[in-house]
């Protein structure tokens, strides 16, 4: 599933470290979401979203991954 | 994710438990000298377990029991494998049982090989360096001295 995690955590100048550090999850974690590798559950992606302030449905795109 | 010493030190001690087991069973079935040893193997291993609690990896946050919800699903992975491995090897000394025609059950090369492909998916299932982090913050980017193979990324990446 593509998303926006690595965009807006730039965007915001945050290291993957601090990004883990407010998820509350791994940095390896981290770095798996970005890279498209793991899928985060619901709870996950709601965190992230409400971490960014940003819709859900903004953050995550699921149809990239339907279309191929 | 939640730090508790208690928690790093949970397998580790299960590891020393076991393995006192093992030694107590080597000193009945066999001489003092051999338990010895396999006491001081046992506490090797649990000191090694233990100093890999603390690095900050996939293997590393399972074993000190404060992984996230995808080091969950690597670790129930790594319990398939080494299942599936068991159940191979356990199939194999059946077969050799029954060519042979005595009782054979390796316990410890089914307990060995179940264990080890389970430590070696947390290892390497974790841990893709050709997927990991495409911008370059990848392992291949960051295998200097203090890094672990799970350890992926670049800290200092904004």
């Amino acid at each position: 599933m593509k998303n926006r995690v690595r965009e807006e955590r730039s965007l915001r100048e945050l290291s993957q470290a601090d990004l883990a550090a407010g998820l509350g999850v791994s940095r390896q974690t981290v770095i798996a979401i970005e890279s498209g590798r793991y899928s985060p559950s619901l709870p996950l992606a709601f965190r992230i979203a409400r971490f960014f302030a940003v819709p859900v449905d903004m953050m995550f795109d699921p149809e990239e991954e339907e279309a191929t | 994710m939640k730090r508790s010493r208690n928690a790093r030190l949970r397998a580790p001690l299960v590891v020393l438990g076991a393995g006192t087991v093992v030694s107590g069973a080597v000193a009945i079935g066999h001489t003092w000298a051999d338990a010895g040893i396999a006491e001081v193997v046992a506490v090797v291993v649990s000191g090694a377990l233990f100093l890999l609690t603390t690095s900050h990896s996939d293997i590393g946050d399972i074993y000190a029991d404060r992984e996230d919800e995808r080091q969950h699903l690597v670790a129930l992975r790594g319990r398939s494998v080494a299942c599936v491995v068991m159940i191979v090897t356990a199939f194999a000394c059946a077969v050799y049982a029954v060519a042979a025609n005595k009782n054979y059950w390796q316990a410890d090369v089914i307990g060995s090989l179940g264990g080890l492909s389970y430590f070696l998916t947390l290892l390497f299932d974790g841990a893709r360096p050709a997927e990991a982090a495409p911008n370059g913050a990848g392992m291949m980017a960051s295998s200097g001295p203090g890094h672990h193979p799970g350890d992926l990324g670049d800290p200092a990446q904004p």
